[in-house]
């Protein structure tokens, strides 16, 4: 069974609290068979994001091959976010854009005209742009899939596919939206069952949250959420991996297990 | 893993809501695959939400393995109360309020006649928690202090992000309990570290989740004897008098 874990956290700090080292993180991934990681930073959600893109990206060569960085910007600070993220996206290790408004604190129609021109960026370099969804007052999955409206050819991820309470909302936008997706990540097996019964097999993604918190555990329950769900074969094999690989272009572009330079 | 004791499933739900359904026949077959032995089930849906009548007849009436807490909507008023006697009669053994779903505040006057009905009938109250507005955590704390002998269980325990109020408050109230059915190991872990077990409940949250997710989780925390005893079998049996 092969595994991408499309939602995971890198960084050496959450407020007080010190989180895994990317060779510990590996060391999980690899104990759980789990191929690779996207991470995302966490102090980077609440300020300073070039530093934290910077770091993240030296974390991640650290571990060739295993741990895809995602970059954060502040879309608060207008076309200066814009020129973070195209002189992230100029590096190929970066393969995608994470967004968590709720932490970042703004809502996305607050920043509209940046955060348009954000997911522009986004879709000229191919990569995804998942944002945390599912709680209030900045990120609920209706705030976050009504972004995805904005620009079409953008491919826009419900980061938690609704969370614990917005499963139902987010199965009926990820089917209603076609550049919207869902990653399956911190939810129940039978919110599995209806987010593919709804949405498509196709458009789910598997994420763990694992790396800002939670302990080692978390990886290996989170599996379980998308393993116990009874899914079809052809189905599960989608969600833990297929949609990962087609949605970051690892087959066109494969992740290089030799250690090399951050470029800038 | 087999267990030496008696599981208690402390949370599962029978009827339709939205995308999730169950009955009776059902639960008992996922039941028995996973050798919990008892489940404690409230109703969800209609039957939580309007029609109490019928879903309290469904979690009190499915048999002597599956037993049931009484729900009733707060704004029912007096009708409310007739139905917890009812159900009382019916051999409920406590009370579930879903408060985003019933639209109410715990700490709303409308909701106090039931948590004192509760409390005169020795009752423990399972309040579903969360949800941001209605279902806040810390409005379940509020409630706890003002009927310290009543047992106070957060349903689904602030599951997801709410969960950070809760290890403060177990500080603060002591007849508050943790219905771990929906929590990941490390935030069990903490309650357990910090409290102790006989803080938690294990629970299935049956149809939404699934017994072998939670046994998994519970065993790969590597508890002792005693506090796997307590967790899936004692404080259940004695929180719901069974």
């Amino acid at each position: 069974m092969r595994i991408i874990d499309f939602h995971a956290h890198l960084d050496g700090w959450w407020l007080d609290k010190p989180l895994p080292s990317a060779a510990d993180l590996v060391a999980i991934l690899d104990r759980y068979d789990v191929e690779a990681a996207c991470v995302y930073t966490v102090m980077g959600f609440y300020g300073d994001c070039p530093r934290h893109n910077e770091a993240l990206a030296e974390r991640c060569l650290s571990q060739p091959g295993r741990l895809i960085p995602f970059v954060t910007v502040d879309p608060k600070l207008g076309p200066p976010a814009v020129d973070e993220l195209e002189r992230c996206l100029a590096n190929p290790l970066f393969r995608g854009v994470k967004f968590h408004p709720w932490l970042q604190a703004f809502a996305c129609s607050m920043v509209k005209e940046t955060m348009v021109a954000i997911l522009r960026a986004a879709a000229e370099f191919d990569v995804p742009v998942l944002f945390h969804d599912g709680t209030p007052p900045y990120s609920t999955t209706y705030q976050i899939a009504d972004v995805a409206r904005w620009v079409p050819e953008a491919k826009v991820i419900l980061g938690h596919a609704g969370s614990a309470d917005y499963t139902d909302p987010a199965a009926q936008l990820i089917r209603d939206i076609p550049n919207l997706y869902g990653c399956f990540c911190g939810s129940r097996p039978g919110d599995l069952v209806h987010l593919v019964a709804t949405a498509g097999a196709d458009k789910i993604l598997f994420g763990s949250d694992f790396g800002a918190g939670g302990g080692w555990e978390l990886l290996p329950e989170r599996i379980d959420n998308v393993t116990e769900a009874g899914l079809h074969p052809v189905d599960l094999a989608k969600v833990l991996h297929a949609n990962s690989e087609r949605l970051l272009k690892l087959r066109e572009r494969p992740l290089s297990s030799r250690p090399a330079a951050l470029q800038s | 893993m087999t267990e030496r004791f008696r599981v208690i499933d402390a949370h599962a739900m029978l009827g339709r809501e939205t995308y999730l359904a169950l009955d009776a026949d059902e639960l008992l077959r996922r039941m028995d695959a996973a050798g919990v032995v008892t489940a404690i089930a409230r109703p969800m849906g209609s039957g939580l939400v309007v029609d109490h009548r019928a879903g309290n007849d469904l979690v009190l009436k499915a048999g002597p393995r599956i037993r049931g807490l009484a729900t009733a909507n707060p704004w029912w008023g007096v009708h409310a109360l007739d139905e917890l006697a009812r159900a009382r009669d019916l051999g409920a053994v406590g009370l579930f309020l879903d408060p985003a779903r019933q639209g109410f505040f715990p700490t709303e006057e409308v909701a106090r006649p039931l948590f004192e009905r509760a409390s005169n009938y020795r009752w423990p109250v399972m309040v579903r928690t969360g949800l941001y507005t209605f279902a806040d955590i810390l409005a379940l704390v509020e409630v706890a202090c003002k009927f310290p002998e009543t047992p106070f269980i957060a349903g689904f325990g602030g599951y997801a992000d709410m969960w950070f109020e809760l290890p403060e408050s177990f500080g603060k109230v002591e007849n508050l309990y943790l219905d771990a059915s929906m929590m990941w190991g490390d935030a069990i872990r903490e309650i357990v570290k910090t409290y102790g077990a006989s803080r938690v409940l294990f629970g299935g949250a049956e149809p939404r989740n699934r017994y072998a997710v939670n046994l998994r989780t519970l065993e790969r925390l590597e508890l002792d004897e005693s506090a796997r005893r307590a967790i899936l079998h004692e404080n259940a049996a004695r929180i719901f008098g069974l």
